[in-house]
């Protein structure tokens, strides 16, 4: 069997498996199940602005809760269906994220970090004080949240944000992209329209977060600002598309699934201590492998079978600037 | 010769500090023209004015006819002024076909056709066997051919070479010489920077341009330059006066 066929079959397997799951009619497998294919979503979206370009965000949770409050706003006050709601999320998502991206990336590293972070913490601030947003207290959705609705929901969703990443990882945009992350002025130089890829980039990365967000409101059918806004969801994702690999198309894959099981079985062991252990984890594993897991496998497996450069890393910063 | 790039009284400063100062010359197609001048001469400083990097404080820079002040890094490029960094800085992390496919994307339709391109060039500048080596694990010399690769994929009219020379040993300025040479069987215009190499200046330069201090103190054929007093004061100083 080549490794191309392998990987397909691997790929048909868990697909199917992630399709049968809601018959199991185990109520707790089906959340262990939703949670990963939300996280391991939120990490594909999170990967394309961050991973391929180079822009490290804090902030894709304001799209995420963005989502979530157009479903739950959609649903009680305009009596739409969440669906319908959270496709509607996705193109405002699109659309807001042209100005957002635009302004933002006119931020470079940490202040763009910063920046985001600063975003999405305003935005929780605001929703707090707006009164038609529920304010503190929170939107209860109507009856009627269904939990294999929206697990599907969210797997076609992750399936959508794969196909796109692996699109991405193959095609000209996604060579933009890596140029810019690797350095924006010779890029440009290059004729890289370094502005318009990052801005496509950071749409992108809004609509997957929508998405997803809209589906999570239906799926708690309670949204209050602290909880949508999560900075823990938001740091989590940030945590597993790392240690997954990023700007990698398996990276947020591996880290998102093995990460989200983690997280979710030591919170029902130490529902206390979770963050912590969880934390110092994270810590661990970035210190062990600290370009991620998918990364120092490929490597790994290629080292096997390539055998070693004859020239070997000299001499970057050594020229004479005569 | 038509002009293919014009510098119109171009100057930069930097605070206070006039890095470019009232500059003009022309470069017709298909010339090789070399800029010399001491260290902070302003030869960098003018080719990142040239390619758009950062606004002349005053004057125009014109290419094929049409103002470049105000445009996009990119659209520059696009253009036809392809450009190596004094520096050289590849994409570190992609492999050398990669970073040859980024610039062929400037004019090819999509992926597959810009990295056809770019093995095309590579084969060109004899690193064809490296092309999908990351460009981390490259040596100074390779790293120099890819930053070339990289620029000629954008199909330039017009090459900005800043300090092409500078870290290069004896026999690969040679090399590095008669690539510079072949560049003209192109139809490809080439500005080239440097510091020191007189002898190299010499022997491939059309045209010379002397800065110092950011002004154009000489302009001339390598002949006229040798013999040009104000060179030689800036290069080995004036004469004593006895």
């Amino acid at each position: 069997m080549t490794q191309r066929t392998l990987g397909i079959t691997i790929l048909a397997l868990l697909f199917l498996g992630a399709v049968a799951i809601p018959f199991t009619g185990n109520g707790y497998i089906l959340s262990l199940f939703y949670t990963s294919a939300l996280f391991t979503g939120l990490a594909y979206g999170w990967n394309i602005i961050s991973g391929y370009a180079g822009y490290l965000s804090f902030g894709q949770i304001t799209f995420f809760g963005i989502g979530a409050y157009i479903v739950a706003i959609g649903t009680t006050r305009f009596h739409a269906p969440w669906y319908l709601c959270a496709l509607v999320a996705g193109v405002f998502c699109a659309a807001l994220a042209v100005p957002m991206g635009w302004l933002m990336l006119r931020l470079k590293g940490p202040f763009f970090a910063l920046g985001m972070l600063g975003l999405a913490q305003s935005l929780r601030i605001s929703t707090d004080l707006i009164p038609w947003t529920g304010g503190a207290d929170g939107i209860y959705l109507p009856p009627g949240s269904n939990g294999v609705q929206v697990y599907y929901w969210t797997l076609a969703v992750l399936i959508l944000a794969i196909v796109l990443t692996a699109t991405i990882d193959r095609n000209a945009f996604g060579l933009r992209l890596r140029a810019l992350r690797e350095d924006e002025r010779a890029a440009g130089t290059l004729g890289v329209d370094t502005t318009t890829t990052k801005v496509k980039a950071f749409i992108l990365s809004a609509i997957i977060p929508a998405l997803l967000g809209g589906g999570y409101a239906w799926y708690l059918t309670y949204v209050e600002p602290s909880s949508i806004y999560s900075t823990e969801i938001e740091l989590q994702t940030v945590a597993m598309a790392i240690l997954g690999g990023m700007g990698t198309l398996w990276g947020p894959f591996v880290g998102g699934i093995l990460m989200s099981q983690i997280s979710q079985a030591l919170s029902t062991k130490f529902p206390q201590t979770h963050l912590m252990i969880f934390g110092a984890l994270v810590v661990a594993l970035l210190l062990a492998l600290p370009r991620g897991i998918v990364p120092t496998v490929v490597d790994k497996l290629q080292g096997k079978r390539k055998p070693p450069e004859p020239e070997p890393a000299p001499l970057a910063q050594t020229e004479v600037v005569t | 010769m038509s002009a293919l790039l014009e510098i119109d009284h171009v100057s930069r400063s930097f605070g206070g500090l006039r890095a470019v100062n009232d500059v003009s010359f022309t470069v017709g197609e298909g010339e090789i023209v070399s800029i010399i001048g001491p260290n902070g001469a302003g030869k960098t400083t003018l080719f990142n004015v040239i390619s758009g990097l950062f606004p002349p404080s005053s004057g125009d820079v014109r290419f094929c006819g049409k103002s470049l002040v105000g445009m996009p890094t990119h659209r520059i490029a696009q253009s036809g002024i392809g450009r190596t960094y004094q520096v050289v800085r590849p994409f570190i992390r992609l492999s050398v076909i990669d970073n040859v496919a980024v610039g062929a994307l400037a004019h090819a339709p999509n992926y597959r056709t810009a990295r056809k391109v770019a093995a095309e060039i590579l084969d060109m500048v004899e690193i064809g066997h490296l092309a999908e080596t990351p460009a981390s694990s490259l040596t100074l010399t390779q790293r120099k051919r890819v930053e070339i690769a990289r620029a000629l994929a954008t199909r330039p009219k017009l090459l900005l070479l800043d300090e092409v020379m500078a870290g290069l040993n004896p026999t690969e300025v040679d090399r590095m010489c008669g690539f510079i040479l072949g560049l003209r069987e192109h139809g490809i215009a080439a500005v080239g920077s440097i510091e020191h190499l007189m002898r190299f200046v010499m022997k491939i330069s059309d045209r010379i341009i002397v800065l110092d201090f950011g002004r154009k103190i000489a302009e001339g054929t390598p002949k006229e330059i040798a013999s040009h007093p104000d060179v030689i004061a800036a290069y080995f100083g004036s004469p004593l006066e006895t």
